[in-house]
C-alpha cells in the first residue's frame, strides 16, 4: 500500500498528525501514506476531522504536531510542516490541484480565464496559458464554453472547469472536498468520472473527502475517521484482490 | 423582543466585527467633522457686510451641497458593510421567521447607530480641527472664532447626518438580498441608454458654448460665479453620464493588454460593472473638474489685469475663490477616500469565501489585493486625468490664460489632485483581504 506498482515511495507520507481547536481534537495521531496514482476517499461523520486532514495534507493548515512529507517523482522530498506560509502557498499552486464543492471559480472571469489563471500565477505568459486552458477545457468536453462567464454555466460544467483548473498545471496530487456534493446524482456521477479520468487515469493521486458511500466506492482506497482518529483503512475489493494476488 | 433591542444585539461593538465597525464609524466621524468645518466656514461669512454675504453664502451653500453626494454614497456603502459584517446573524433572523422589512429595519437602525456614534466623534474632531481651520483666510483675515457653530447647528447637523445615513442605508440595502441562508449582492448589469449619449453630447456642447463666451460674463463677479456654478452643475451631470462609458472603454483596453493575473483580474472586475466602478470614484472626477474650472477661473480673476473693486470687499474675492477651490478639493478627496475604503471593505467581506478559497488553491493574497487596488485606481486615474483633460478643453481659453498668468495657482491645484489620488490609494489599503479577513477569524 505504501509504494505504487513502480516502487515509488508514497507521494504523501503523514505521521503522527495532531490538531486541536480549543478543547476539540480534530486530528488525534493520524498516520497515513498515499501512493502515487492512488485515489483515496476520506469518510466519516460531520466533525470527525475529514476536512482538517485534507487541509493538513495539502499544506493549507499546519497540524499542531506530526510530519507530512511530499515525495514527487524526480524531486527532492519536501517537509510540508517545515515550510513557511508563503512557501506552502507556492507549493500548493505548483504541485497540487483542488476541486471544492463550491468550485471557487472567479465570477468575473470567463471559463477559459479561470483555468488560465492557475498557469499565469505560476508565471506562464497569458497567450500560452489561454491556449493550454482551451485544450484542458476541450478534453473535458467544454468546447464552445470557453468564453462563458461562470454564472452562465451549469453546476456540472462549473465543476468541470474547476477540474480543468486543478489539472492544467500538471499537479501530481489533486485534493477534492465533496466535489459532487452540490450536484444531482447523474451530474455528480459524470463529474466524478471526469475527475477520476483526469487524475488516477493519468497516473496522479486523488485525495477526496466525501459523505457519499457511492462516491467513495469509486476510489481505490477508503479511510474512515471518527473523533480525529482513523478507524478503518480498506482497499476497494478489486484492488484488494490485486494486492492479495501480488502478495 | 423589539427591533431596537435586536439592532443593539447585532450592532453593539463586538470583536468579530470590530474592523468594519471602526472603519464605518471613523468614516462618518471624518465626514461629520468636515461638514461641520464647512458649515463653520459658511457661518463665519454671516459676519461679512451684507453685499459680500450675497456672493459668499451661495458659494458656501454650493460647497455644502457638493458634500451631500459623497455623504450619501458613504451612507449606502456603510449600510452594506454593516449588513455584510453581520451576514450570519441577519440570515439566522430570517431563518427564525423575521420578515425582510424587519431585517432591513434592523440593518438601517444599525447604520444610523454607527452614524450617530461617528457624528458624535466628528463633533470632537471638529473642535480639535477648528483651531487649525480658523486660520484659513477669507476677506483678508483668518476666520478666527467665527468658525465655532452655535450648539443648535451642531445638533441639527448630527440629526441630518443620522437621517441621511439611514436614508442611504435603506437605498443601499436594496442592492442586497438577505435570505434565510445567506446575504448576497444583487447583480444587475444596467444597460446604457441612447438618451444618456444625447444628454452628454448636448451638455458638452452647451458647456463649450458657455465657456467659449466667458468673456461676455467677465463684467461682474456675480455673473462669473453664476456661470461657473451653472457650469459645475451641468458638468457634473455630463460626468456622471459619460463616466461609466469612459471606464468601460479603459477597462476593455486594459483587458486586451493584460499580461499578469492581477491585470487580467482587475480589468475584468472593472468591466463587471463599469457603473459601479465609476460611482466609487466619481468624486475624483468631480474634484478634477472643480480643480480645472474653478482653479482656472480663480487664477484668471487673481491675475494682475483684473482688479475688482480695489479697497472694497471685492478685492479679496479672487484669492478667496482659490482658497475655496483648494478646500473643496481637499474635502472631495477625503470623502472619496473614505467611501472607497468603506466600499472596498464591504466588497472584500462580500468575497471573503472566494478570497480564502483562492488562497487555499495557491493564489497569494497579494495578487488578489493588487487586482482589487488596480480595479479602483485605474478608474480613479481615468476619472482624474480624463476629466481634467475634458475640462481643460472646455475652458481652453480660460485655462490657457491661467497657465500663462498664474502658473503657481495652477501648479498648486495640480499638486492637490496628485495628493488626493495618493490619499485614495492609501485609504483603500484598509480593505486588503489578508488583513481584513484575518481580523474576522
Amino acid at each position: 500500500m505504501l509504494e505504487n506498482s513502480l516502487g515509488h515511495p508514497p507521494v504523501l507520507d503523514a505521521r503522527g498528525l495532531y490538531r486541536s481547536f480549543g478543547s476539540t481534537t480534530a486530528l488525534n495521531g493520524i498516520d497515513l501514506q498515499i501512493a502515487l496514482g492512488q485515489s483515496l476517499a476520506i469518510m466519516g461523520p460531520s466533525g470527525s476531522g475529514k476536512s482538517t486532514l485534507l487541509h493538513a495534507l495539502a499544506g493549507i493548515e499546519l497540524p499542531d504536531a506530526g510530519s507530512i512529507m511530499l515525495n514527487l517523482p524526480g524531486r527532492a522530498p519536501v517537509d510540508i510542516q517545515g515550510l513557511k506560509d508563503k512557501a506552502r502557498t507556492k507549493l500548493r499552486r505548483e504541485y497540487f490541484g483542488f476541486v471544492f464543492q463550491s468550485g471557487l471559480l472567479i465570477p468575473e472571469l470567463t471559463a477559459e480565464e479561470n483555468v488560465a489563471m492557475a498557469l499565469m500565477i505560476n508565471g506562464v505568459p497569458r497567450n500560452a496559458a489561454i491556449a493550454s486552458a482551451g485544450s484542458a477545457l476541450a478534453e473535458l468536453g467544454l468546447t464552445g464554453m470557453e468564453q462563458r462567464r461562470i454564472g452562465q454555466l451549469s453546476g456540472g460544467q462549473q465543476q468541470r472547469v474547476a477540474i480543468a483548473r486543478a489539472q492544467v498545471t500538471g499537479a501530481m496530487v489533486v485534493f477534492a472536498d465533496e466535489p459532487t456534493g452540490a450536484l444531482d446524482s447523474t451530474t455528480g456521477f459524470e463529474v466524478l468520472d471526469t475527475l477520476l479520468r483526469c487524475t488516477v487515469g493519468a497516473g496522479k493521486s486523488l485525495v477526496m473527502v466525501t459523505h457519499d458511500p457511492n462516491v467513495a466506492a469509486r476510489c481505490d482506497r477508503i479511510v474512515q475517521l471518527q473523533d480525529g482518529q482513523l478507524t478503518s483503512d480498506s482497499l476497494h475489493p478489486s484492488n484488494a484482490a490485486k494486492d492479495g494476488a501480488q502478495q | 423582543m423589539n427591533i431596537l433591542h435586536l439592532s443593539w444585539m447585532f450592532g453593539r461593538p463586538a470583536k468579530s466585527r470590530m474592523a468594519p465597525q471602526i472603519l464605518t464609524a471613523s468614516a462618518y466621524a471624518m465626514v461629520s467633522a468636515i461638514l461641520l468645518i464647512v458649515l463653520g466656514g459658511a457661518y463665519s461669512f454671516t459676519s461679512f457686510e451684507l453685499e459680500a454675504q450675497g456672493t459668499y453664502l451661495p458659494l458656501a451653500i454650493f460647497a455644502v451641497v457638493l458634500l451631500v453626494v459623497p455623504l450619501l454614497v458613504l451612507g449606502s456603502a456603510a449600510a452594506r458593510l454593516s449588513a455584510r459584517s453581520n451576514d450570519r446573524a441577519l440570515s439566522s433572523l430570517r431563518l427564525l421567521g423575521a420578515t425582510g422589512a424587519q431585517i432591513s429595519l434592523v440593518a438601517v437602525l444599525q447604520a444610523a447607530g454607527t452614524a450617530l456614534a461617528g457624528a458624535l466623534a466628528g463633533i470632537a474632531l471638529y473642535f480639535l480641527a477648528a483651531p487649525l481651520a480658523s486660520l484659513i483666510p477669507f476677506q483678508g483675515a483668518p476666520i478666527g472664532s467665527a468658525i465655532y457653530l452655535p450648539l443648535w447647528v451642531l445638533a441639527v447637523a448630527v440629526a441630518a447626518i443620522v437621517l441621511l445615513s439611514a436614508g442611504s442605508a435603506a437605498a443601499g440595502l436594496r442592492k442586497l438580498v438577505i435570505t434565510p441562508l445567506a446575504v448576497a449582492t444583487r447583480s444587475t448589469v444596467p444597460t446604457p441608454s441612447w438618451l444618456r449619449a444625447v444628454i452628454c453630447i448636448g451638455g458638452i456642447l452647451l458647456l463649450y458654448a458657455l465657456f467659449s463666451n466667458m468673456g461676455q460674463f467677465m463684467q461682474s463677479i456675480a455673473a462669473i460665479i453664476a456661470v461657473i456654478a451653472g457650469g459645475f452643475g451641468l458638468g457634473l451631470l455630463v460626468m456622471n453620464l459619460l463616466g461609466p462609458y469612459l471606464v468601460a472603454k479603459v477597462g476593455k483596453g486594459k483587458l486586451r493588454k493584460a499580461s499578469t493575473p492581477q491585470q487580467l483580474l482587475a480589468a475584468r472586475m472593472i468591466l463587471e460593472s463599469p457603473v459601479e466602478s465609476w460611482r466609487q470614484v466619481s468624486g475624483v472626477a468631480m474634484a478634477s473638474f472643480v480643480a480645472v474650472v474653478g482653479g482656472s477661473g480663480a487664477a484668471l480673476m487673481a491675475s494682475p489685469g483684473n482688479e475688482f473693486g480695489q479697497g472694497t470687499w471685492m478685492e479679496h474675492v479672487p484669492a478667496d475663490i482659490v482658497t475655496g477651490v483648494l478646500v473643496t478639493l481637499a474635502i472631495s478627496f477625503i470623502c472619496v477616500a473614505a467611501s472607497a475604503a468603506i466600499s472596498q471593505s464591504a466588497s472584500t467581506l462580500d468575497r471573503a469565501p472566494l478570497y480564502r478559497g483562492l488562497n487555499r488553491l495557491g493564489m497569494p493574497y497579494t495578487t488578489m489585493n493588487a487586482a482589487r487596488t488596480k480595479s479602483i485606481m485605474i478608474p480613479a486615474l481615468t476619472a482624474s486625468i480624463g476629466f481634467a483633460i475634458a475640462s481643460t478643453i472646455l475652458v481652453l481659453p480660460l485655462a490657457g490664460a491661467a497657465v500663462l498668468l498664474q502658473p503657481l495657482t495652477v501648479i498648486t491645484v495640480i499638486a492637490c489632485v496628485v495628493l488626493g489620488l495618493l490619499l485614495v490609494r492609501t485609504a483603500i489599503s484598509v480593505a486588503d483581504p489578508q488583513k481584513l479577513l484575518a481580523s474576522r477569524e
